[in-house]
Protein backbone atom coordinates (compact mmCIF):
# COMPACT_ATOMS: atom_id res chain seq x y z
CA UNK A 1 0.00 0.00 0.00
CA UNK A 2 0.89 3.69 -0.50
CA UNK A 3 0.08 5.84 2.07
CA UNK A 4 -0.37 9.11 0.01
CA UNK A 5 -1.44 11.97 2.79
CA UNK A 6 -4.64 10.91 3.87
CA UNK A 7 -5.39 8.46 1.19
CA UNK A 8 -4.12 4.73 1.01
CA UNK A 9 -4.06 3.48 -2.88
CA UNK A 10 -2.95 -0.02 -3.09
CA UNK A 11 0.33 -0.32 -4.80
CA UNK A 12 -0.81 -2.48 -7.29
CA UNK A 13 -3.13 0.19 -9.55
CA UNK A 14 0.26 1.33 -10.57
CA UNK A 15 2.89 -0.43 -13.26
CA UNK A 16 5.88 1.29 -14.43
CA UNK A 17 6.28 4.93 -15.30
CA UNK A 18 6.50 3.88 -18.95
CA UNK A 19 3.37 2.09 -19.04
CA UNK A 20 1.94 5.24 -16.64
CA UNK A 21 3.20 8.35 -18.88
CA UNK A 22 2.19 6.18 -22.31
CA UNK A 23 -1.45 5.24 -21.42
CA UNK A 24 -2.02 8.83 -19.21
CA UNK A 25 -1.38 10.32 -22.92
CA UNK A 26 -3.45 7.81 -24.42
CA UNK A 27 -6.13 8.50 -21.90
CA UNK A 28 -6.41 10.24 -19.08
CA UNK A 29 -3.78 9.68 -15.89
CA UNK A 30 -5.03 9.99 -12.51
CA UNK A 31 -2.90 10.70 -9.78
CA UNK A 32 -3.29 10.46 -6.02
CA UNK A 33 -1.98 13.91 -4.38
CA UNK A 34 -3.92 13.72 -1.19
CA UNK A 35 -0.58 14.45 0.56
CA UNK A 36 -0.36 17.92 -0.54
CA UNK A 37 -1.77 20.21 2.30
CA UNK A 38 -5.22 21.98 2.33
CA UNK A 39 -6.21 24.57 4.71
CA UNK A 40 -9.42 26.12 5.26
CA UNK A 41 -8.42 29.81 5.95
CA UNK A 42 -11.65 31.79 6.88
CA UNK A 43 -13.00 35.32 8.25
CA UNK A 44 -13.49 38.57 7.07
CA UNK A 45 -9.96 39.40 6.81
CA UNK A 46 -8.63 36.12 5.25
CA UNK A 47 -8.18 37.65 1.54
CA UNK A 48 -6.50 41.04 2.83
CA UNK A 49 -4.22 38.94 4.94
CA UNK A 50 -2.80 36.41 1.99
CA UNK A 51 -2.98 39.04 0.45
CA UNK A 52 -0.53 40.95 2.08
CA UNK A 53 1.54 38.13 2.60
CA UNK A 54 2.31 36.61 -0.74
CA UNK A 55 2.91 37.63 -4.21
CA UNK A 56 -0.02 37.47 -6.62
CA UNK A 57 -3.40 39.68 -6.35
CA UNK A 58 -5.93 37.78 -4.40
CA UNK A 59 -8.12 40.51 -3.90
CA UNK A 60 -10.34 40.60 -6.47
CA UNK A 61 -10.92 36.86 -6.55
CA UNK A 62 -14.53 35.99 -7.70
CA UNK A 63 -16.43 32.81 -5.73
CA UNK A 64 -14.47 29.72 -7.49
CA UNK A 65 -11.33 31.33 -8.65
CA UNK A 66 -8.47 29.99 -8.30
CA UNK A 67 -4.55 31.65 -8.07
CA UNK A 68 -1.24 30.49 -7.73
CA UNK A 69 0.71 33.13 -5.31
CA UNK A 70 4.10 32.28 -3.36
CA UNK A 71 4.48 32.89 -0.18
CA UNK A 72 7.75 34.63 0.55
CA UNK A 73 10.25 35.26 3.45
CA UNK A 74 11.18 39.35 4.05
CA UNK A 75 14.24 38.24 1.62
CA UNK A 76 12.09 37.50 -1.50
CA UNK A 77 12.80 33.57 -1.04
CA UNK A 78 9.96 31.15 -1.41
CA UNK A 79 8.38 29.43 1.30
CA UNK A 80 5.64 27.55 -0.47
CA UNK A 81 3.58 28.48 -3.71
CA UNK A 82 -0.10 27.99 -2.98
CA UNK A 83 -2.65 27.46 -5.17
CA UNK A 84 -5.48 29.87 -3.59
CA UNK A 85 -9.36 28.84 -4.20
CA UNK A 86 -11.96 31.01 -3.51
CA UNK A 87 -15.12 29.69 -2.04
CA UNK A 88 -18.23 31.41 -0.55
CA UNK A 89 -17.01 32.00 2.93
CA UNK A 90 -13.23 30.78 2.88
CA UNK A 91 -10.57 30.71 0.83
CA UNK A 92 -9.22 27.05 0.01
CA UNK A 93 -5.41 27.07 0.05
CA UNK A 94 -3.29 24.19 -1.04
CA UNK A 95 0.29 24.28 0.13
CA UNK A 96 3.14 22.20 -0.39
CA UNK A 97 3.22 18.42 0.85
CA UNK A 98 5.67 18.92 3.71
CA UNK A 99 4.89 22.85 4.00
CA UNK A 100 1.20 22.81 5.26
CA UNK A 101 1.80 23.16 9.16
CA UNK A 102 4.87 25.99 8.57
CA UNK A 103 2.13 27.75 5.73
CA UNK A 104 -0.31 27.57 8.53
CA UNK A 105 1.84 28.69 11.31
CA UNK A 106 3.41 31.38 9.15
CA UNK A 107 -0.40 33.08 8.92
CA UNK A 108 -0.84 32.90 12.17
CA UNK A 109 2.28 34.58 12.96
CA UNK A 110 0.72 37.32 11.26
CA UNK A 111 -2.40 37.44 12.09
CA UNK A 112 -3.06 40.34 15.00
CA UNK A 113 -6.64 42.19 15.43
CA UNK A 114 -7.68 40.31 12.10
CA UNK A 115 -10.53 38.50 12.02
CA UNK A 116 -8.55 35.02 10.39
CA UNK A 117 -8.83 31.06 11.06
CA UNK A 118 -6.95 28.51 9.52
CA UNK A 119 -8.07 24.99 10.00
CA UNK A 120 -5.94 21.93 8.51
CA UNK A 121 -8.57 19.93 6.44
CA UNK A 122 -5.71 17.67 4.62
CA UNK A 123 -6.86 14.14 6.48
CA UNK A 124 -10.74 14.97 6.15
CA UNK A 125 -10.29 15.28 2.28
CA UNK A 126 -8.68 13.46 -0.67
CA UNK A 127 -7.44 15.52 -3.63
CA UNK A 128 -7.01 12.96 -6.78
CA UNK A 129 -5.50 15.00 -9.79
CA UNK A 130 -6.70 13.99 -13.69
CA UNK A 131 -3.76 14.86 -15.83
CA UNK A 132 -3.85 15.31 -20.05
CA UNK A 133 -5.66 16.41 -22.45
CA UNK A 134 -8.72 13.82 -23.01
CA UNK A 135 -9.76 14.38 -19.31
CA UNK A 136 -12.38 16.79 -20.86
CA UNK A 137 -13.56 13.72 -23.13
CA UNK A 138 -14.32 11.43 -20.41
CA UNK A 139 -15.60 13.93 -17.86
CA UNK A 140 -17.21 15.87 -19.85
CA UNK A 141 -18.21 18.11 -16.51
CA UNK A 142 -14.72 19.92 -16.39
CA UNK A 143 -15.27 21.26 -20.07
CA UNK A 144 -16.45 24.47 -18.73
CA UNK A 145 -14.07 24.69 -16.00
CA UNK A 146 -11.48 27.33 -17.21
CA UNK A 147 -7.87 27.69 -16.30
CA UNK A 148 -7.78 28.76 -12.68
CA UNK A 149 -11.49 27.92 -12.70
CA UNK A 150 -13.28 25.51 -10.27
CA UNK A 151 -16.99 24.10 -10.09
CA UNK A 152 -18.68 21.53 -7.48
CA UNK A 153 -19.58 18.48 -9.84
CA UNK A 154 -21.06 15.01 -9.41
CA UNK A 155 -19.26 11.72 -9.92
CA UNK A 156 -21.19 8.49 -9.40
CA UNK A 157 -23.11 9.25 -6.07
CA UNK A 158 -19.73 11.38 -4.90
CA UNK A 159 -19.91 15.10 -4.89
CA UNK A 160 -16.26 16.87 -5.72
CA UNK A 161 -14.83 20.32 -5.79
CA UNK A 162 -12.86 20.57 -9.15
CA UNK A 163 -10.20 23.35 -10.15
CA UNK A 164 -7.88 23.15 -13.11
CA UNK A 165 -4.25 24.58 -12.24
CA UNK A 166 -2.54 22.54 -14.68
CA UNK A 167 0.31 21.86 -12.39
CA UNK A 168 2.27 19.64 -14.06
CA UNK A 169 2.47 21.61 -17.52
CA UNK A 170 -0.20 19.56 -19.08
CA UNK A 171 -4.10 20.30 -18.94
CA UNK A 172 -4.84 19.29 -15.35
CA UNK A 173 -7.59 19.16 -12.49
CA UNK A 174 -7.89 18.47 -9.24
CA UNK A 175 -10.95 16.96 -7.72
CA UNK A 176 -11.15 17.54 -3.70
CA UNK A 177 -13.80 15.08 -1.98
CA UNK A 178 -14.14 13.86 1.70
CA UNK A 179 -12.31 11.34 2.30
CA UNK A 180 -14.56 8.53 3.13
CA UNK A 181 -15.86 8.94 0.03
CA UNK A 182 -12.15 8.49 -1.74
CA UNK A 183 -12.38 5.17 -2.47
CA UNK A 184 -15.80 5.46 -4.26
CA UNK A 185 -14.86 8.68 -6.13
CA UNK A 186 -11.28 6.59 -7.02
CA UNK A 187 -13.17 3.09 -8.25
CA UNK A 188 -15.67 5.22 -10.19
CA UNK A 189 -12.74 7.45 -11.86
CA UNK A 190 -10.72 3.95 -12.85
CA UNK A 191 -13.13 1.53 -13.43
CA UNK A 192 -16.17 3.09 -14.86
CA UNK A 193 -14.26 5.79 -16.50
CA UNK A 194 -10.91 4.09 -17.19
CA UNK A 195 -8.61 6.51 -16.26
CA UNK A 196 -4.83 5.29 -15.48
CA UNK A 197 -3.74 5.26 -12.25
CA UNK A 198 -0.45 7.13 -12.16
CA UNK A 199 2.61 6.84 -9.42
CA UNK A 200 4.73 9.74 -7.67
CA UNK A 201 7.51 8.08 -9.91
CA UNK A 202 5.29 9.05 -13.72
CA UNK A 203 3.88 12.29 -11.96
CA UNK A 204 7.75 13.20 -11.50
CA UNK A 205 8.70 12.27 -14.88
CA UNK A 206 6.29 14.47 -16.48
CA UNK A 207 6.63 17.58 -14.27
CA UNK A 208 10.71 16.96 -15.00
CA UNK A 209 10.20 16.90 -18.20
CA UNK A 210 8.11 19.76 -18.55
CA UNK A 211 10.39 21.64 -16.73
CA UNK A 212 8.22 22.99 -13.60
CA UNK A 213 9.69 23.46 -10.56
CA UNK A 214 8.60 20.62 -7.84
CA UNK A 215 7.84 21.42 -4.25
CA UNK A 216 10.87 20.42 -2.13
CA UNK A 217 13.55 20.22 -4.64
CA UNK A 218 13.45 23.46 -7.27
CA UNK A 219 10.71 25.45 -4.61
CA UNK A 220 12.62 26.00 -1.48
CA UNK A 221 13.84 28.62 0.80
CA UNK A 222 17.33 28.59 -1.35
CA UNK A 223 15.60 30.17 -4.04
CA UNK A 224 13.43 33.07 -5.26
CA UNK A 225 9.96 32.67 -6.79
CA UNK A 226 11.93 34.68 -10.22
CA UNK A 227 14.78 32.39 -10.64
CA UNK A 228 11.95 29.53 -10.31
CA UNK A 229 10.31 30.63 -13.18
CA UNK A 230 7.10 31.53 -11.06
CA UNK A 231 6.84 35.24 -12.44
CA UNK A 232 3.59 34.41 -13.71
CA UNK A 233 2.62 34.33 -9.95
CA UNK A 234 3.73 37.47 -9.05
CA UNK A 235 1.74 40.91 -9.12
CA UNK A 236 4.26 43.77 -10.09
CA UNK A 237 1.19 45.99 -9.37
CA UNK A 238 -0.95 45.32 -6.61
CA UNK A 239 1.22 47.03 -3.55
CA UNK A 240 3.55 45.65 -0.39
CA UNK A 241 3.62 42.27 0.42
CA UNK A 242 6.71 40.49 2.07
CA UNK A 243 9.46 40.12 0.03
CA UNK A 244 7.96 42.60 -2.28
CA UNK A 245 10.97 45.16 -2.05
CA UNK A 246 13.29 42.14 -2.93
CA UNK A 247 11.49 40.38 -5.69
CA UNK A 248 10.54 44.09 -7.36
CA UNK A 249 13.97 45.26 -7.51
CA UNK A 250 15.45 42.16 -8.71
CA UNK A 251 12.74 42.25 -11.55
CA UNK A 252 13.31 45.85 -12.22
CA UNK A 253 17.06 46.10 -12.48
CA UNK A 254 17.25 42.81 -14.45
CA UNK A 255 19.57 41.32 -11.27
CA UNK A 256 17.82 37.95 -11.10
CA UNK A 257 21.10 35.96 -11.25
CA UNK A 258 19.90 32.22 -12.09
CA UNK A 259 17.53 30.78 -14.04
CA UNK A 260 15.77 27.49 -14.17
CA UNK A 261 17.06 25.29 -16.79
CA UNK A 262 17.32 21.48 -18.42
CA UNK A 263 19.66 19.58 -18.25
CA UNK A 264 20.44 16.17 -19.82
CA UNK A 265 22.93 13.01 -19.75
CA UNK A 266 23.67 9.74 -20.31
CA UNK A 267 23.36 6.79 -17.82
CA UNK A 268 20.93 5.35 -15.56
CA UNK A 269 21.59 7.22 -12.80
CA UNK A 270 21.68 10.94 -11.23
CA UNK A 271 23.85 11.74 -8.64
CA UNK A 272 22.12 12.83 -5.23
CA UNK A 273 20.45 15.66 -5.34
CA UNK A 274 20.90 18.43 -4.60
CA UNK A 275 23.82 18.01 -6.88
CA UNK A 276 26.77 21.14 -7.60
CA UNK A 277 27.35 21.72 -11.08
CA UNK A 278 30.87 22.64 -12.08
CA UNK A 279 32.69 24.68 -14.98
CA UNK A 280 36.08 24.31 -15.09
CA UNK A 281 36.11 23.49 -10.88
CA UNK A 282 33.79 26.35 -9.80
CA UNK A 283 30.29 25.78 -9.02
CA UNK A 284 28.25 27.48 -11.55
CA UNK A 285 24.45 25.69 -10.97
CA UNK A 286 22.34 22.73 -8.70
CA UNK A 287 20.62 19.81 -10.20
CA UNK A 288 17.85 19.79 -8.16
CA UNK A 289 15.36 17.02 -9.74
CA UNK A 290 16.32 14.07 -12.30
CA UNK A 291 14.46 11.24 -13.70
CA UNK A 292 15.38 8.24 -16.18
CA UNK A 293 13.96 8.21 -19.69
CA UNK A 294 11.82 5.35 -19.90
CA UNK A 295 13.37 4.53 -23.81
CA UNK A 296 16.71 4.11 -22.60
CA UNK A 297 18.02 7.35 -24.14
CA UNK A 298 19.70 8.34 -20.32
CA UNK A 299 18.69 10.72 -17.74
CA UNK A 300 17.29 14.14 -17.59
CA UNK A 301 17.14 16.70 -14.80
CA UNK A 302 16.35 20.62 -13.85
CA UNK A 303 18.51 22.74 -12.07
CA UNK A 304 19.15 26.30 -11.49
CA UNK A 305 22.04 27.55 -13.19
CA UNK A 306 24.36 31.06 -12.71
CA UNK A 307 22.98 33.15 -15.81
CA UNK A 308 26.37 33.91 -17.32
CA UNK A 309 26.59 30.23 -18.09
CA UNK A 310 22.88 29.22 -19.42
CA UNK A 311 23.96 28.43 -23.33
CA UNK A 312 22.27 25.38 -25.04
CA UNK A 313 25.31 22.21 -25.63
CA UNK A 314 27.28 24.04 -22.55
CA UNK A 315 28.70 21.04 -20.87
CA UNK A 316 29.23 20.70 -16.72
CA UNK A 317 30.53 18.13 -14.45
CA UNK A 318 29.10 17.19 -11.42
CA UNK A 319 31.51 16.45 -8.50
CA UNK A 320 31.12 12.68 -9.34
CA UNK A 321 32.39 13.47 -12.74
CA UNK A 322 28.98 13.18 -14.33
CA UNK A 323 29.23 15.04 -17.53
CA UNK A 324 25.55 17.13 -17.73
CA UNK A 325 24.63 19.06 -21.04
CA UNK A 326 22.60 22.22 -20.62
CA UNK A 327 19.33 22.01 -22.49
CA UNK A 328 18.03 25.38 -22.06
CA UNK A 329 16.07 27.23 -20.20
CA UNK A 330 12.62 26.43 -18.85
CA UNK A 331 9.45 28.38 -19.68
CA UNK A 332 7.93 30.36 -17.02
CA UNK A 333 5.58 27.93 -15.37
CA UNK A 334 3.85 26.32 -12.86
CA UNK A 335 4.28 23.71 -10.32
CA UNK B 1 22.79 49.04 48.67
CA UNK B 2 18.92 49.66 47.20
CA UNK B 3 18.44 47.77 43.92
CA UNK B 4 17.52 50.06 40.93
CA UNK B 5 14.47 48.83 38.88
CA UNK B 6 14.34 49.29 35.50
CA UNK B 7 11.68 51.55 33.72
CA UNK B 8 9.44 49.12 32.34
CA UNK B 9 8.92 49.10 28.62
CA UNK B 10 6.28 51.26 27.53
CA UNK B 11 5.11 53.10 24.16
CA UNK B 12 4.93 56.92 24.09
CA UNK B 13 3.91 59.66 22.47
CA UNK B 14 5.91 62.50 21.78
CA UNK B 15 3.79 65.77 22.96
CA UNK B 16 4.00 66.82 19.10
CA UNK B 17 2.69 63.81 17.35
CA UNK B 18 0.00 63.67 20.30
CA UNK B 19 -0.73 67.37 18.85
CA UNK B 20 -1.20 66.05 15.81
CA UNK B 21 -3.47 62.93 16.72
CA UNK B 22 -5.81 65.40 18.58
CA UNK B 23 -5.85 67.87 14.89
CA UNK B 24 -6.55 65.01 12.94
CA UNK B 25 -9.24 63.75 15.26
CA UNK B 26 -10.68 66.95 15.70
CA UNK B 27 -10.76 67.55 11.56
CA UNK B 28 -12.47 64.36 11.19
CA UNK B 29 -15.39 65.19 13.83
CA UNK B 30 -14.50 62.84 16.43
CA UNK B 31 -12.26 65.11 19.10
CA UNK B 32 -13.17 62.26 21.79
CA UNK B 33 -11.32 59.71 20.14
CA UNK B 34 -8.35 57.95 21.16
CA UNK B 35 -5.17 56.14 19.42
CA UNK B 36 -5.06 52.88 18.73
CA UNK B 37 -1.77 51.40 17.99
CA UNK B 38 -1.03 48.47 16.01
CA UNK B 39 1.08 46.19 14.00
CA UNK B 40 -0.19 44.38 10.96
CA UNK B 41 1.27 41.68 8.85
CA UNK B 42 2.31 42.96 5.60
CA UNK B 43 4.84 45.21 3.99
CA UNK B 44 7.92 44.11 2.01
CA UNK B 45 9.86 43.64 5.11
CA UNK B 46 6.80 41.54 7.24
CA UNK B 47 5.70 43.88 9.57
CA UNK B 48 3.83 47.51 9.11
CA UNK B 49 2.54 49.81 11.75
CA UNK B 50 -1.23 50.62 11.71
CA UNK B 51 -2.95 53.72 13.58
CA UNK B 52 -6.78 54.28 13.79
CA UNK B 53 -8.41 56.22 15.70
CA UNK B 54 -11.15 54.61 18.07
CA UNK B 55 -13.78 55.65 21.05
CA UNK B 56 -12.62 52.43 23.56
CA UNK B 57 -10.56 49.75 24.08
CA UNK B 58 -10.99 46.01 23.01
CA UNK B 59 -11.01 43.40 25.39
CA UNK B 60 -7.96 42.51 26.09
CA UNK B 61 -5.76 46.08 24.89
CA UNK B 62 -3.32 47.09 27.08
CA UNK B 63 -4.47 51.42 28.05
CA UNK B 64 -1.13 53.79 27.85
CA UNK B 65 -1.80 56.91 28.61
CA UNK B 66 0.38 59.82 27.25
CA UNK B 67 0.37 63.43 26.75
CA UNK B 68 -3.25 63.64 27.39
CA UNK B 69 -3.77 60.87 25.10
CA UNK B 70 -4.77 57.64 25.55
CA UNK B 71 -3.02 54.56 23.23
CA UNK B 72 -4.67 51.22 23.03
CA UNK B 73 -2.49 48.17 22.15
CA UNK B 74 -3.52 45.01 21.45
CA UNK B 75 -0.83 42.59 23.60
CA UNK B 76 0.44 40.52 20.49
CA UNK B 77 1.20 44.00 18.61
CA UNK B 78 2.82 44.97 22.18
CA UNK B 79 5.06 42.62 22.20
CA UNK B 80 6.88 44.26 18.71
CA UNK B 81 6.31 47.75 19.71
CA UNK B 82 7.20 47.73 23.49
CA UNK B 83 9.94 50.40 24.09
CA UNK B 84 8.60 52.37 21.27
CA UNK B 85 8.19 55.91 20.98
CA UNK B 86 5.65 57.84 18.30
CA UNK B 87 6.81 61.34 16.96
CA UNK B 88 5.79 63.31 14.43
CA UNK B 89 8.05 64.54 11.26
CA UNK B 90 6.18 67.57 9.78
CA UNK B 91 7.16 70.37 7.15
CA UNK B 92 7.38 69.99 4.03
CA UNK B 93 9.91 67.11 4.01
CA UNK B 94 8.43 65.41 6.80
CA UNK B 95 7.53 61.74 6.79
CA UNK B 96 4.91 62.27 9.52
CA UNK B 97 4.09 60.00 12.07
CA UNK B 98 7.31 57.94 12.64
CA UNK B 99 7.45 54.58 14.83
CA UNK B 100 10.70 55.06 16.84
CA UNK B 101 10.58 50.98 17.88
CA UNK B 102 14.18 49.45 19.36
CA UNK B 103 12.59 46.03 17.96
CA UNK B 104 12.80 46.79 14.57
CA UNK B 105 16.11 45.10 13.11
CA UNK B 106 15.41 45.97 9.58
CA UNK B 107 13.42 48.26 7.67
CA UNK B 108 12.21 48.76 3.88
CA UNK B 109 13.40 50.99 1.80
CA UNK B 110 10.29 53.36 2.61
CA UNK B 111 10.34 52.53 6.11
CA UNK B 112 6.62 51.88 6.03
CA UNK B 113 7.49 47.67 7.19
CA UNK B 114 9.71 46.36 9.39
CA UNK B 115 11.29 43.27 10.44
CA UNK B 116 12.47 42.23 14.10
Amino acid sequence: MVRSGAMTTPTSVYSSVRYECIAAAEGVGLADRSHLGRLKVSGADATDLLNRLSTNKLDDLAVGDVQGTVLTTNKGRIIDLLYVLRQDDHLLVITGPETRKRVAEWIDFYTFIEDVKVEDVSEETAMFSLIYDKVTTALPQLAEVPLYGSADITIGDVDALALRTDFAGYESYDLIAPLEQAPELWDALVEDIGMCPVGSSALEFMRISNGVAGYGSELTEDYNPLEAELIDFISFNKGCYIGQEVVARLNTYDKVQKHLVRLSWDGDEGPDLPAALLLEGRQVGTLTSSTRLFNGDGCIGIGYLRKAYIQDGARLLTEDGLAVTVEGIVRPGKA
Amino acid sequence: MARVRPEPLTITITSDAAEHVRQFAADMGKPDCNLRVAVKGGGCSGLTYDLDLVDAPGDNDKVISSHGLELYVDKKSYIFLAGTELDYSGGLNGKGFVFNNPNAKTSCGCGTSFSV
